[in-house]
């Protein structure tokens, strides 16, 4: 056994862990200690300034607003997928005759370039675009709305693009889970006389709680970390209308303010960090072996 | 297992050592490359080659000062040839920002002088030219100066007008005259919207081309009721919200848009739109550039437009965008005399001569001669730039980077802002970046 186990000298991590130190540890450090400076582009020195950038951050109205953007868009975006997702699973997990053909149907939105479906969808969603032509047609015309430029609905109607695109990933990690689960149980559940909601809740969902937690993870941590969906469909706009943190990261770095934007990112790192390991230890001790 | 570790913290030291020694050596070899290129300067008074380099932005190419023609000539008489770095248009600034910052600075930029000032720290970046030959010949020195010190070159003073453009063919048609005042204005709009045409183009998804209005009203305001302002504003003393006159031409633009005036959907339309809606006749006006004008004759010769002066009060001026494009040498070029004496090539007489008239410049060199200027240009001579009718745009006077005022503006279309909360939250974001500049008084 202790052949086999010190088949491999640690020394072979060493390129990988040399990688990852320059390109990624180190600039990580370097970003939190730049986060307490007066960097920018006309000083010609870098100064130490405390918390400065971050009272700052806190004082600016633009910046609380993105805050309540990005929680807006990472909690409708987890929702909406995680939904979408699962009951396109649980439906493409039937013995359908088209079920392959509609699980690359559902899957292709996530592979299409975020450019394309910024270009696509901006004139969709103008305000005499299709989808307003659309519902006047069937007799909606009351819910035609401004889509991406009314203020106060821009911010979901990014929301609902992003789960458009997305579910069919999601979709997919949920059909690997609902296959490794036996149909034994299924099958036992039947004969003791449970119904079909009974056996998704009581078989199904338990069961799956692996791919929910990955699925959680992932499209949470990808909706505090949004920024393309945002920029290709409005740039923020109207005015500051629908910004988020990635984007006002963009936006301090374009007036040269490098410290306030790197304080920003300190900020959403730690913000990603605090939401998702609790969350993550959490949603491990749910989980159920078979 | 000592050993183990012993041996394993070795090599984790030896692999950092090379790692770091290797990017010495990367350093090493360029600084090998620049002692090559070092050694080509040293020859080039010996009649060695010299090459240096011209950053541009890529969608500058049609530059005069890069044409192929002028670069070989200047080649054959200097013996320095230029090689130009073509930056691709959306990272002009920050690729020029890091190159200055790191030290490989080119030895030529070209870029807009008002934008150098906010975006590339001309102080501490950039030659102060003053005693050049060349300087001495130039009429207006204004267009190539900042903080009292010439500090870029160009043979044009031509600085590009901004108002409202419009279709004279349609002005005709409707037997319309220019407006002078915003009631005017209002009452030619309801006529070419009786018309069937609609007045106005607005494309406010791009929060910039919001700014045309109120940077040409607030600058022919303050230009004849309040001359102090703009040194008041830029030293702390007043604000943006202070005169009441800026918030009715906030509003006379939004009223332009709410009496219907414009296309529907001012928040999805954007700017590249623009050229095609006078090409189709769709469209009369538009609060733009001239540099428009220009756009549309190159699709359509036959296209007559105009421009008159944004009708903001009685008998405006006709707001001129500060002049662009302006050669720049960095403090730290390797070959700064080799770089000078390009700009006195591109100075000389017979070279400027060739400039101006190939682009239809308006001369800014004394001895160099004004050719005969496109029809919508030679109105604009006439009727704004010699009676002196123009006046520079509120753009001119700022120090700092623009893009929440634009962003304010279109706030204001989506109906988030009115134009005092416009003004207001631009007087916090404008101290906020003036403190952050360290400019005196805020």
């Amino acid at each position: 056994m202790k052949t086999i186990k010190n088949l491999y000298s640690y020394y072979l991590v060493l390129p990988a862990l040399l990688i990852y130190c320059i390109f990624f540890v180190i600039p990580a450090f370097a970003g939190f200690y730049y986060s307490f400076t007066d960097w920018r582009l006309d000083r010609l020195t870098i100064d130490f300034i405390g918390w400065e950038n971050f009272t700052k951050i806190f004082h600016d109205k633009t910046l609380t607003l993105a805050l309540k953007n990005t929680l807006i868009f990472a909690i409708a975006t987890v929702v909406g997928k995680n939904l979408v997702g699962i009951v396109l699973a649980v439906a493409l997990n039937m013995r359908l005759k088209t079920r392959n053909m509609l699980r690359a149907i559902f899957y292709s939105p996530s592979i299409l370039s975020i450019l394309v479906i910024g270009i696509v969808f901006t004139p969709m969603l103008r305000t005499e675009g299709t989808v307003n032509r659309l519902l006047d047609a069937v007799g909606l015309h009351a819910l035609s709305q401004a889509w991406l430029t009314d203020p106060s609905i821009v911010i979901w109607t990014i929301a609902v693009i992003s789960i458009w695109q997305h579910a069919g990933f999601q979709m997919a990690i949920y059909l690997a889970g609902l296959q490794s689960i036996s149909q034994e149980y299924y099958e036992a559940a039947t004969i003791d006389g449970a119904g079909s909601w009974k056996k998704f809740t009581k078989i199904t969902l338990p069961l799956l709680l692996p791919a929910i937690n990955i699925n959680l993870m992932l499209t949470l941590i990808g909706g505090l970390k949004v920024f393309s969906e945002v920029f290709v469909l409005t740039g923020g706009g109207p005015g500051n209308a629908s910004q988020v943190v990635g984007t006002i990261i963009l936006r301090s770095f374009g007036e040269g303010s490098w410290g306030l934007g790197t304080a920003i990112n300190t900020l959403l790192f730690v913000a990603v960090t605090i939401i998702a390991i609790p969350l993550l230890i959490f949603m491990r001790r749910k989980e159920v072996t078979e | 297992m000592n050993i183990q570790k012993k041996r394993m913290t070795t090599m984790i030291i030896a692999g950092f050592l090379s790692v770091s020694l290797a990017a010495c050596g990367s350093g090493g070899s360029k600084s090998g490359n620049s002692a090559e290129g070092g050694n080509g300067g040293s020859g080039g008074a010996s009649g060695k080659k010299v090459t240096i380099e011209l950053a541009i932005s890529k969608s500058s190419q049609d530059s005069a000062f890069i044409q192929q023609d002028l670069l070989d000539e200047f080649e054959k008489k200097t013996n320095i040839h230029v090689n130009l770095q073509l930056i691709p248009a959306e990272q002009t600034t920050t690729v020029l920002q890091t190159k200055l910052a790191v030290e490989e600075a080119p030895d030529i930029i070209q870029y807009n002088l008002a934008s150098a000032t906010t975006d590339l720290n001309l102080e501490r970046n950039f030659e102060i030219l003053d005693n050049e030959a060349w300087v001495s010949r130039i009429q207006n020195k204004d267009v190539l100066s900042a903080n009292g010190h010439v500090y870029s070159f160009h043979v044009s003073q031509d600085t590009g007008m901004q108002g409202v453009v419009y279709n004279k063919q349609i002005f005709e048609d409707l037997g319309l005259s220019i407006p002078q005042n915003f009631e005017e204005f209002l009452q030619v709009c309801e006529k070419i919207k009786a018309g069937g045409i609609t007045p106005v183009f607005m494309p406010y998804k791009d929060a910039w081309a919001a700014n045309i209005w109120p940077a040409a009203a607030f600058a022919d305001f303050a230009a004849k009721n309040d001359p102090a302002f703009f040194d008041d504003l830029n030293s702390n003393k007043r604000k943006w919200s202070d005169i009441p006159e800026f918030k009715t031409f906030l509003q006379q633009q939004y009223d332009v848009y709410k009496k219907g005036y414009t296309n529907a959907d001012v928040l999805s339309d954007s700017y590249d739109m623009a050229v095609g809606k006078f090409l189709n006749k769709e469209v009369a006006m538009m609060f733009m550039g001239d540099w428009l004008i220009e756009g549309v004759a190159q699709q359509d010769p036959n296209m007559k437009l105009g421009v008159f002066p944004i009708p903001s009060s009685e008998g405006a001026s006709l707001g001129a965008s500060p002049l662009g494009g302006q050669l720049f040498i960095p403090k730290k070029a390797k070959y700064l005399n080799e770089a000078k004496e390009f700009l006195n090539f591109m100075a000389s007489k017979e070279i400027a001569q060739k400039i101006v008239d190939s682009k239809g410049y308006v001369s800014n060199l004394s001895d160099v001669t004004t050719p005969a200027l496109p029809e919508y240009k030679q109105e604009i001579v006439d009727n704004y730039i010699t009676p002196k009718k123009t006046v520079l745009t509120s753009d001119a006077y700022m120090l700092v980077d623009r893009s929440e005022l634009y962003r304010l503006l279109q706030d204001q279309f989506a109906g988030g802002l009115t134009p005092e909360e416009v003004l207001k939250a631009w007087d916090e974001k404008f101290s906020q970046l003036m403190k952050d500049k360290e400019i005196a008084g805020f």
